[in-house]
């Protein structure tokens, strides 16, 4: 079966699959198996692998960091389990019940610059399809949550990076997530900015939800995390507790240089 | 449902607030009061030209927002990156079709309706009379204008938002010489031209069935009967294309 259609048929009205996902995995949120992907590019149609096979499993309560330097698959990995993309081969299983369960912030998230904070939150909710008072009193909550009640009737075209950042973070939580993926969440910011990204993350981590997220900052994921995953040219190298790679190089980076570049 | 109907809405308020629509709005009310200064030029003929000239002009203007607004909805989606937003949460790609299209098609309502009460009062200052066939018209221009916003809609899923525009115009145009077409099947010079006729005349839109215009400035009486099936048949042919869209944004990776 295709991926895609797993994902579809994972979604909540199939409770069958809902229920039998929580016998086969109860603690896993995400299992990515060998996910390939091809992409053909220029007029010629040339094909370039992406993926070259991404085994990825996301226990339930992580907060998992996926680490690899540019062009190492993160973004199309996170897009192929949001079946934004199709995998070429391969299978994503979500442990959640389907995209009502899951949270998304694009990286340099860009939103409709003719509506308000609030506005564009309460279409967030809608395509949820939560009821309109639901909707409402959350988009509140959720305004105060990440900072932005002062700006809420602010058209987003006024918005800086920052707002603009916490607005998509606002947006990826308005369903009350299982699993939150967000690409690059702390790219861009100043360093206020990111203090608050990270308290947030640190929040949904408490709460008991499972963060994924793609970075390049190193404290961040040390920070942050309780799992990493190290991906490099489209597979995915190393996976494992912070403390684990920790035990073995001195610092994360040292880790990352190493299992990105072996000797 | 609930998807369509606030995608729908945000794709209305995304329209409305253009200012391009302002501007196109303004232009076609300043061709309706100069369709007066024409009027008063043709002499004795000053209520048949402002009305044809007036009708003229509201499908020109309906068509200017149809074509280049419907282009760009899609387009400026994925070009923006806000189909992340959109696909990463449970929104069919039928959903997201549907929504875009009532969604301009209100606003589109909205800016027909604006022009036709326009042209309508300045038609009943001049005449001193209602003329309400203005108004039954404008509602049949209404119905054409859908046609080419599912049409340019469905171009601008194959990719580029201009040639969506061109050819939903050029789609509109076809449509106004669909009964030529007819005629050329109906000439039987030989089997291919005729074969080939009514092959054209089924791709593209009757929107000559619906024209009332001749009836409007008194040349022919309208039959309501055949104008109500031709709406019918304009309806079936929007959801087809809307249908093809979809099918064809299904394949689209982002």
């Amino acid at each position: 079966m295709p991926a895609s259609l797993r994902l579809f048929l994972s979604q909540p009205g199939d409770r069958f699959r809902t229920a039998r996902d929580e016998l086969d995995s109860v603690s896993n949120v995400l299992t990515a198996t060998s996910l390939r992907k091809t992409v053909h590019v220029g007029f010629r149609r040339r094909p370039v692998e992406i993926l070259k096979g991404v085994d990825l499993t996301v226990g339930r309560g992580e907060v998992f960091g996926l680490l690899g330097p540019n062009g190492a698959g993160k973004t199309t990995t996170v897009k192929v389990v949001l079946g934004l993309m199709r995998p070429t081969s391969g299978q994503v299983e979500l442990g959640v019940g389907g995209l009502d369960r899951v949270g998304y912030l694009p990286e340099n998230p860009y939103f409709y610059d003719y509506l308000s904070g609030r506005e564009f939150l309460e279409f967030c909710g809608a395509l949820f399809s939560l009821p309109s008072d639901v909707c409402r009193e959350c988009v509140a909550e959720l305004l105060r949550v990440v900072g932005l009640e002062d700006a809420a009737d602010v058209h987003l075209r006024k918005y800086s990076k920052g707002m603009l950042q916490r607005i998509g973070i606002a947006q990826a939580l308005v369903n009350d997530p299982d699993l939150v993926l967000l690409d690059e969440p702390m790219t861009g910011l100043d360093p206020i900015g990111r203090l608050e990204v990270k308290r947030l993350i640190q929040r949904l981590h408490d709460e008991g939800k499972t963060v994924l997220f793609n970075s390049h900052i190193m404290a961040d994921v040390e920070e942050l995390c309780t799992h990493i995953g190290i991906m490099a040219g489209g597979v995915v190298l190393w996976t494992g507790t912070v403390a684990e790679a920790l035990a073995q190089a001195p610092t994360l980076e040292d880790f990352f240089m190493k299992t990105v570049r072996p000797a | 449902m609930r998807q369509t109907g606030a995608i729908a809405l945000n794709t209305f308020k995304e329209t409305i607030r253009d200012r391009v629509l302002a501007v196109i709005v303004l232009f076609a009310l300043l061709m309706i009061v100069a369709s007066l200064w024409l009027g008063s030029i043709s002499l004795g003929e000053e209520g048949r030209v402002m009305k044809d000239f007036g009708l003229v002009a509201v499908t020109f203007f309906g068509l200017v927002v149809a074509a280049f607004i419907a282009a760009g909805l899609i387009h400026k989606e994925v070009e923006k990156r806000t189909v992340f937003v959109l696909f990463s949460k449970p929104v069919s790609r039928a959903a997201f079709i549907a929504g875009k299209f009532l969604g301009l098609a209100v606003t589109l309502a909205v800016v027909v309706a604006g022009m036709g009460l326009f042209l309508f009062v300045v038609v009943w200052v001049i005449d001193g009379a209602p003329t309400w066939m203005v108004l039954a018209a404008v509602a049949l221009i209404y119905v054409q204008l859908l046609v080419v916003v599912a049409v340019t809609i469905f171009f601008s899923t194959l990719g580029s938002a201009i040639l969506a525009s061109v050819l939903g115009i050029c789609v509109f145009i076809a449509g106004q010489l669909s009964t030529n077409v007819l005629e050329l099947t109906r000439l039987g010079q030989n089997a291919l031209t005729e074969a080939l006729s009514w092959v054209v005349f089924v791709l593209i839109p009757n929107l000559t069935a619906v024209d009332v215009k001749p009836a409007v400035v008194g040349e022919q009486t309208a039959d309501w009967g055949a104008i109500g099936l031709w709406c019918g048949y304009l309806v079936a042919y929007v959801v087809v294309v809307l249908a093809l869209a979809t099918a064809v944004f299904r394949r689209r990776e982002f």
